[in-house]
């Protein structure tokens, strides 16, 4: 088989292209294969509706490290929320959060003085240790077996990066990291509706409560690369959804990078225990030394016969937890009963126990009979991803058992998402087109 | 002052306390030990609560105490006497059971018959395991260094760990680190299928913390249970002549042989400071007694801001201690029985009697019996785990009659409207029904009926919240942040005041390393004039 290509991508997500684009850049002659009809994954924005359209995976924009948008030769126009999360508390009261931190301190002096008066050291103590694993983020995984002094290097670097973030940063953030989001807003904070709106950040996309170990590292870690005074929510390219994705799509073509959408992956072909391209859906066989895949890793082993793997490592692959929980629900609005600090992300879930109840329900493999519904309204900042005057809500709830994807038990999910918007936000529902 | 001088007080006769005082007193130091009830042993002690029926009240089996401390303190001399307690019965909803046996040919046949995958898995998993206890047995005996100071000794002792991490190798440094931070429940399901496996061998990782088996974190309370090591065997668990209280017995009887005073109902009211250094202590009776070094062996609450003003403490570490979670979550339930438990999955007398019997019968089961402890009630059918130590020392009952000590999880200390002596019976009553379904002659055996709710543990034992382990086994709790960061080598910012206790590193268990590694410390530092 001729090698036309140096190099496959498989998976035009927003990996998939920023990987064949730095590839191309650096000469290598890339091919980057996507199943589905465009580039940009769950970034891209798609229409739901006649004539509203929204990118329905992320309430958040995400991350896109600087050593990325450089080298890329990018220079996004990031622009974050004013408000950074808010929580509805029923009977038409909220505590909206907002990232400036004099405003943030303000709204949350109506719930609890004492709060008020830790929110900056809080948020202050949150962005150093997010800022730590940001430059944590950008290092290659170490290898702790390694002897080569290139591979011990990096470790050198966190070490140092970490004790420069002096003794009570430091111990801060091997205390934190392990901890319950719970036992975190507990050491804190008393007020019940700050505490949920923290709580919630520490189990999106997980199967855990807010009481279970960890939690706070996930909180943390959807803060890598936010402003100052965040508690949720990530700076979003200010043109909308989809330039982000376009932008790096044109620094891969002007690289010469081949792209192919529309075309399935069947098979990574290996031969003499070396890969040796892709066979596709349709038969076709491409060569190429080298293969990349953005798939998850049991997706990406299951396109290679297991004769070529070591049996120890497709067994470790197979432990890898994937185990999703929330279901996303696209609404295309009328309007919207009061949008006032609704531009973050926004949390239904008004308590951390309502919040672990929730999360019961999950562990017997179960659909929480009152999930916790979080909501962002892409349109407050993109209007024109619907028609004039109306909205877009996208809604994540959790926790909906991934056994109950296709099942009887789905059924049902959809209304109690829409009944638990109703409750949070009177005149929800009945603006639903 | 009354006229006696001593080099050092120990506040507290737990057996932490108690070890500390038996290695102080080898080094030639004048020791005098402090214990506020009439025995010692703080919750590893034996006591005749009903007449003729001797009980240990709180902590009931030993596998964690420190060979070396056995060695050192020549403990079999002065009574230390274990006797194996060789298998656990796991009695299933179906009517049938799950045995694990001494014998590991018999043990394979058993699980064989539940599931042939589990009985092969379980050989490779008994090996890993007990590689992951060697690999975390050189840091039990480590004083842990602060990975923020700049002292030589601390970066030596930072190289020293990253040395070990680095020579486990790969595979094992990723067991490690995933048992370090999953939940048990995670762990095992990565090795086993049969339900009720996975819950007997994850309910290691819940006792004595506020977690159920998918807690992450989990994990590492169940490695802790397999560090146990009696007769160089790992994950033993063993049951003293005489109760527990033996243990702390044939400890206090070395210390003395060392020349350690041991004083019971002595209860300390206060350390006495004077310009930022502890002179001695003053007791509840109003004497005071002075001494250079003061121990606490009690638990970091009571230690930092009981026993001395917070105010001659630093805000960091007043702020660190209220901070630090005890959280208690068992209880004990003890029974005087008029014969032996007719278990319906084995029914008549067996060996299944001198072992463990573990009323763990799925997953589901445990984390339920969490859920109603995390809304604040205690578990309506909680997790036990019970032994029948009369079937092993027939000394600790009348003749044809037996004790039952019950461990029981869960137990919330800050129960739903506090805890009553009301409350306290539904507890027991909760316990005996939930025996009832799987030993159903059991209600006509009682006699006497023992039952401790957590906030009973704190206030006879001193525990704050009755947490067994004084304070939970949580990641950000242990090592070099037991009890806080800047303040785990064992000494306090009081000048001559140290504490001793399970609160410091490694924590809890009957295990004494925390009171050896502690008295070895201030040995060392004294020494060097600090």
């Amino acid at each position: 088989m001729g090698s036309a290509f140096d190099a496959i991508v498989i998976g035009a997500g927003l990996n998939g292209l920023v990987a064949s684009a730095a590839l191309g850049r650096a000469g290598l002659r890339v091919l980057l294969l996507e199943r589905g009809p465009a580039t940009g994954g769950e970034a891209r924005a798609m229409q739901f509706a006649e004539g509203f359209r929204a990118s329905p995976l992320s309430l958040d924009a995400g991350w896109l490290p600087p050593v990325v948008a450089r080298g890329l030769g990018l220079r996004p126009d990031l622009v974050a929320s004013e408000t950074s999360a808010a929580v509805l508390l029923g009977n038409g009261q909220r505590l909206a959060v907002a990232r400036d931190v004099a405003r943030a301190t303000q709204a949350i002096a109506a719930h609890s003085a004492r709060d008020a008066e830790r929110w900056p050291g809080f948020v202050t103590k949150l962005g150093k240790i997010a800022g730590f694993l940001e430059s944590l983020y950008q290092l290659p995984p170490p290898d702790i077996d390694t002897t080569s002094l290139s591979e011990l290097f990096p470790l050198v670097g966190v070490a140092r990066k970490m004790r420069g973030l002096g003794r009570e940063d430091m111990t801060d953030l091997l205390r934190i990291l392990p901890m319950a989001v719970q036992e975190l807003v507990d050491d804190t904070f008393e007020s019940e509706a700050l505490k949920a709106l923290i709580a919630a950040g520490g189990v999106q996309d997980i199967r855990q409560g807010p009481r279970s170990g960890g939690t706070s590292f996930v909180l943390l870690h959807h803060l890598v690369g936010a402003t100052e005074g965040s508690i949720r929510g990530r700076p979003a390219v200010k043109q909308g959804p989809n330039v982000l994705a376009n932008a790096i799509e044109d620094v891969a073509r002007a690289a010469k990078v081949s792209i192919r959408t529309g075309t399935d992956v069947a098979e990574i072909v290996v031969r003499d225990d070396r890969v040796a391209g892709v066979a596709l859906a349709s038969g076709e066989e491409i060569g190429a030394p080298v293969v990349l895949s953005t798939l998850d890793p049991v997706s990406t082993i299951r396109k290679v016969d297991p004769v070529w793997l070591d049996p120890e490592f497709l067994h470790a692959v197979q432990k890898i937890k994937f185990r999703g929980i929330r279901a996303t629900a696209l609404f295309a609005m009328d309007g919207l009963p009061d949008t006032t600090g609704l531009d973050g992300v926004v949390s239904c879930t008004p308590t951390t126990v309502a919040l672990e109840k929730a999360y019961d329900a999950a562990k017997y493999g179960e659909n929480s009979e009152r999930p916790h519904v979080e909501f962002s309204v892409p349109t407050l900042r993109w209007p024109d991803l619907a028609p004039a005057g109306k909205h877009v809500v996208v809604a994540h709830a959790q926790y909906v058992s991934d056994k109950s994807v296709g099942s009887d038990k789905s059924d049902g999910v959809a209304d109690r998402i829409t009944k638990t918007l109703e409750e949070a936000l009177p005149g929800f529902a009945s603006r639903v087109r | 002052m009354s006229a006696a001088r001593y080099d050092a007080i120990i506040i507290g006769g737990g057996h932490n306390g108690l070890v500390a005082a038996a290695y102080l007193a080898r080094a030639g130091r004048k020791v005098l030990v402090l214990e506020k009830r009439p025995v010692v042993g703080g919750a590893a002690v034996t006591e005749e609560i009903f007449p003729g029926f001797k009980f240990s009240v709180f902590s009931y089996v030993v596998s964690l105490l420190r060979p070396e401390i056995i060695r050192d303190l020549d403990l079999p001399r002065h009574g230390l006497q274990i006797l194996p307690l060789e298998s656990t019965v796991t009695p299933l909803d179906n009517g049938d059971y799950l045995g694990s046996w001494a014998d590991p040919d018999e043990n394979r046949r058993e699980l064989s018959r539940h599931s042939p995958r589990d009985a092969e898995a379980m050989i490779q998993f008994g090996r890993l395991m007990q590689h992951m206890a060697l690999a975390v047995k050189p840091i039990l005996g480590m004083v842990p260094p602060d990975p923020a100071s700049l002292a030589p000794s601390d970066l030596a002792g930072l190289l020293k760990l990253g040395t070990h991490f680095r020579s486990l190798g790969a595979e094992r440094f990723h067991a490690l680190f995933k048992l370090m931070t999953m939940s048990s429940a995670d762990y095992l399901d990565e090795w086993f299928e049969f339900d009720a496996l996975k819950a007997t061998k994850s309910a290691s990782g819940i006792i004595g913390t506020f977690l159920g088996p998918r807690s992450p974190g989990s994990a590492y309370v169940l490695l802790h249970h397999y560090m146990g090591e009696i007769d160089g065997a790992f994950r033993a668990w063993g049951f003293q002549k005489g109760g527990t209280g033996a243990i702390s017995n044939s400890i206090a009887s070395a210390a003395r042989a060392f020349g350690a005073e041991i004083r019971t109902d002595a209860g300390v009211e206060k350390v006495i400071v004077k310009d930022g250094r502890a002179t001695g202590v003053a007791l509840s009776s109003g004497d005071e007694i002075s001494a250079p070094l003061v121990v606490s062996c009690l638990d970091p609450r009571r230690t930092f801001t009981q026993l001395v003003d917070t105010k001659d403490l630093p805000d960091d570490l007043v702020e660190g201690v209220r901070r630090y979670k005890f959280r208690g979550s068992s209880g004990k339930v003890n029974l005087a029985l008029d014969g032996l438990p007719d278990l319906t999955c084995l029914p008549g007398y067996g060996p299944h009697l001198r072992g463990a019997i573990s009323i763990s019968p799925s997953l589901s089961y445990l984390e339920r019996a969490y859920d109603d402890a995390k809304y604040g009630e205690f578990s309506r059918h909680p997790y036990m785990d019970i032994v029948i130590p009369s079937m092993i020392d027939p000394q600790m009952a009348p003749p044809g009659k037996h004790v039952m000590s019950i461990f029981v999880q869960y137990a919330p200390y800050h129960l739903n409207g506090g805890w009553t002596d009301a409350k306290r019976d539904a507890f027991g009553d909760a316990v005996v029904d939930t025996l009832a379904q799987y030993a159903p002659n059991i209600k006509k055996l009682i006699l006497h009926r023992q039952v401790l709710t957590p906030l009973d543990i704190e206030r006879i034992t001193g525990l704050s919240e009755g947490n067994i382990f004084q304070g939970e086994l949580a990641l950000h709790q242990l090592f070099f942040l037991r009890p806080v960061p800047e303040w785990a080598k064992y000494n306090t910012p009081i000048k001559g005041y140290w504490q001793c206790g399970a609160g410091t590193h490694p924590g809890g268990g009957i295990m004494g390393a925390s009171g050896r590694l502690a008295a070895l410390e201030m040995l060392h530092r004294t020494r060097a004039g600090s």
